[in-house]
């Protein structure tokens, strides 16, 4: 974050990932049970551990956060069906929990909840998450290799490990922030190393998988804006303007005040969510994720706008904030559809 | 149009059901009040426009889906140029608007490009079509193209025939000829950007830039900061307080940019607009001759504020566009991809969620072109409003179109990305936008005060 103009390197991305599973901070799918990110989720310790975590990952950097939080959980979950992946390079597997575009609207809610679904909403949710017809964007390390996704396959939804040297898969050009990371769309052309359970077991893998994803983005995501808070009120305490400091005068002392309300929101939410993750409801997340991202995101502006025109300048590390949080908002399907999921969710 | 294609929970047009087409069935008197024209938004927006203005509109929004809008990526994802450097296809874009009279429209010939027929509407009318249509293309360009107008704007306003004979119409000369010359304009300090947009602020401040009277002119001395456009331009309208003196002293002077003295010392990595260079003006004893200060000695600081007040309705035409750009750019995703077997246009939340970003796009058109159609003495509060409340309402239709598109919106390839990154930065320069709402304030003293009881209700 020193300097935040000049984005990680691969390498270094690369190294720092190394240094990170040598102290454990995240676990190889090949290794004995740890105390990493995402390794253990039945107890509050566990989660307020998970959570913490990304948090101080989001407030030093948000890209190399996503990266860990995602490849932590593409681990954990390649462990538990069986998958067997690159032992040497913790970022060579990365996961994408949703289907090619937005939640998977109503559907994915009452698949989710096991409730008959009609015939034109399977079709919304087979399309959905059908890898074959459709390109999916994703954002990783540079050098992935594989991609642990859920796919439909004849009316079910089947968990699959690709392998990007059998995929379909375009670079995409520099995304909108992460800039550690890179973007690409992937298409798969066979279905992959798959793991088929049943139905059940699948949809409870699944609601897991999205609280999980649900709840790391949301951290990362009050990590990036703390530091964003350090930002703006160390530059308003030294700034000045009409000879007196700039956060003596309302109009800035509004836009601080505004970030640390969002904080506190964002706090007593994430507060709520330090209990074991199957006591969770995929719901109340999802309502806490729609608000809090945006809130968070109106609130990183300020950051900007607190610091002026130096704020629109790249080594001054607040615009970068503003991107980052934008990226935390558009994953995992973004928030626009979330209301959808939840009028499906508490339907009767 | 097949007459039975419909979006999904809407009647073709052609029902028994659907009105418009009834009304055309209507007797001669009725269709006079109620058969309108369906046809394409800006067509009928152009259409209503005087003629000579809507000529200009249909003008710039070829020149930049022609010239523009191709080189909009590349000049975004470039690596950050050395100082003084420019893309060699931006180069001709340069050539080709000034050629094409993009950076000569404040006046008319044989001074500068501004058709004839235009000069009976306001030239900030004018200028908030060109701008709405180049932002729209591309927001780094547009701004490389059209700060050029503001370094002129003290030169104009300057009411000097001197001025402008001698300075505006050579830039103008050299534009038409195909051999670019770009103003920037000057005034914010490092450590100073609202302190040069507020009268409050500027009181208390000790000015950066000093001029020091000299035999025959004045002396610069100090820095300028985040000058858009100043890496590439070959002179400036400075504002510099005199030796000894506060901010009331202001003075504006048209420098050379080969001046002895005079040089860059950098030029800022961007968020976005990153086509368009934010330079850092170093003054080292620049000479700047008598015959070079603009509007008079101590005559700066109102020249600065009516250059802000000219510039702040293009500046909100800049929010329109980059709200129209991304607007568009969501509609057309809407319409060719697919999820569930049909394109997302079908869905009804996709409806609502389109409907209000078109809305929002023309309510802030509607208030600019309000405004600008009175604005040949541009009121500080009316000019004011238009910037915050129209950038601020871009930004949020973009975020709206970044959340249609939600993990595709994270691609460059899709646009809209790249459109958030430029709007970003019309709620910063030309004053903050908390700054132009206190500016608002400001200007409404005369009307809010006295604070008595007896006072009248305020008029809005």
């Amino acid at each position: 974050m020193e300097r935040p103009e000049h984005p990680l390197r691969p390498q270094r991305l690369e190294t720092l990932t190394q240094e990170a599973v040598e102290l454990g901070i995240l676990s190889l799918s090949g290794s004995e049970d740890g105390f990493g990110i995402w390794d253990h989720t039945d107890s509050a310790e566990a989660m307020l551990f998970n959570i913490g975590t990304l948090r101080h990952l989001g407030q030093a950097n948000p890209g190399v956060a996503f990266s860990w939080h995602r490849s932590s959980l593409a681990h954990g979950l390649a462990k538990l069906l069986g998958f067997t992946l690159n032992q040497e390079r913790f970022l060579a597997t990365t996961l994408s929990i949703t289907g090619h575009y937005g939640l998977g609207r109503y559907s994915l809610a009452r698949w989710l909840k096991g409730s008959a679904i009609p015939p034109e909403e399977q079709d919304v949710l087979g399309d959905w998450l059908n890898r074959q017809q459709h390109a999916s964007p994703i954002v990783a390390a540079e050098d992935w290799q594989t991609l642990l996704w859920p796919q439909w396959s004849d009316g079910e939804v089947v968990w699959c490990l690709s392998d990007r040297a059998g995929e379909s898969v375009s670079r995409c050009e520099a995304q909108h922030g992460f800039d550690e990371l890179s973007s690409y769309l992937v298409q798969a052309h066979e279905h992959g190393d798959i793991r088929s359970l049943d139905a059940s077991q699948t949809r409870s893998i699944y609601q897991r998988m999205l609280k999980a994803d649900c709840i790391g983005l949301m951290a990362i995501a009050v990590g990036a804006l703390q530091r964003g808070q350090t930002l703006a009120t160390e530059y308003a305490a030294i700034r000045k303007q009409g000879g007196k400091r700039i956060d003596h005068h309302p109009a800035v002392q509004f836009m601080l005040g505004e970030v640390e309300m969002t904080l506190q929101h964002a706090e007593a939410a994430l507060g709520m969510t330090t209990r074991p993750l199957d006591e969770l409801d995929l719901g109340v997340l999802l309502s806490m994720r729609a608000r809090l991202h945006e809130s968070l995101c109106q609130a990183a502006n300020h950051v900007v706008q607190v610091h002026g025109g130096i704020g629109y300048m790249r080594d001054c590390g607040a615009e970068k904030i503003v991107r980052d949080l934008n990226m935390l908002k558009l994953q995992g399907g973004g928030t626009r559809e979330i209301p959808l999921f939840l009028a499906a969710w508490v339907e009767k | 149009m097949s007459l039975n294609m419909h979006l999904d929970g809407h009647l073709p047009s052609t029902h028994q059901l659907s009105p418009h087409w009834q009304y055309g069935e209507f007797p001669v008197l009725a269709r006079q009040f109620t058969h309108y024209s369906s046809r394409d938004l800006w067509e009928a927006d152009t259409a209503r426009l005087p003629k000579a203005l809507a000529k200009i509109r249909r003008a710039a929004r070829g020149f930049a889906e022609q010239h523009i809008a191709p080189l909009a990526s590349a000049a975004d994802l470039a690596e950050h140029l050395p100082v003084g450097e420019c893309l060699p296809d931006v180069q001709r874009l340069l050539i080709e608007a000034g050629k094409a009279g993009w950076l000569s429209y404040f006046m008319p010939a044989p001074l500068g490009s501004m058709p004839w027929q235009a000069v009976t509407q306001p030239p900030i009318w004018q200028c908030a079509l060109v701008v709405e249509e180049f932002s729209r293309a591309c927001g780094g360009l547009m701004l490389l193209l059209s700060a050029h107008h503001l370094g002129c704007m003290p030169l104009l306003l300057s009411g000097s025939p001197g001025a402008i004979t001698r300075h505006l119409a050579p830039v103008y000369r050299s534009c038409l000829n195909g051999d670019p010359h770009l103003v920037a304009f000057a005034i914010t300090e490092p450590g100073a950007g609202s302190d040069a947009e507020e009268g409050h602020g500027a009181e208390v401040y000790r000015p950066g830039v000093v001029a020091t009277p000299a035999p025959g002119g004045y002396l610069l001395n100090g820095r300028k900061c985040f000058i858009s456009g100043g890496d590439l331009a070959k002179s400036a309208t400075v504002f510099a307080a005199l030796q000894g003196e506060g901010m009331d002293s202001w003075t504006c002077f048209y420098v050379d940019a080969d001046s002895p003295g005079y040089s860059i010392a950098r030029t800022e990595m961007k968020m976005g607009m990153r086509a368009s260079g934010a330079a850092e003006l170093e003054f080292n004893n620049v000479f700047v001759p008598n015959g070079r200060l603009i509007g008079g000695l101590r005559k700066g600081w109102a020249l600065n504020r009516a250059t802000l007040n000219a510039s702040r309705i293009p500046v909100a035409a800049m929010g329109v566009g980059l709200a129209r750009a991304a607007t568009e750019l969501a509609v057309d995703f809407a319409r060719r991809y697919k999820l569930g077997g049909k394109e997302l246009i079908h869905y009804q939340d996709v409806q609502l969620h389109l409907a209000t970003m078109v809305a929002e796009t023309r309510a802030i058109r509607s208030l600019i072109w309000q405004e600008a159609k009175h604005a040949w003495k541009p009121r500080q509060l009316n000019a004011s409003l238009c910037k915050f409340h129209a950038t601020d309402r871009a930004q949020h239709v973009v975020e709206m179109a970044l959340d249609l598109l939600a993990d595709h919106g994270s691609l460059h390839e899709q646009r809209i990305e790249k459109i958030f990154r430029d709007v970003r930065l019309t709620r910063i320069f030309e004053g903050t936008n908390q700054i132009n709402r206190l500016s608002l304030i400001e200007d409404w003293q005369e009307q809010l005060l006295p604070l008595d009881s007896h006072s009248p209700i305020v008029g809005v």
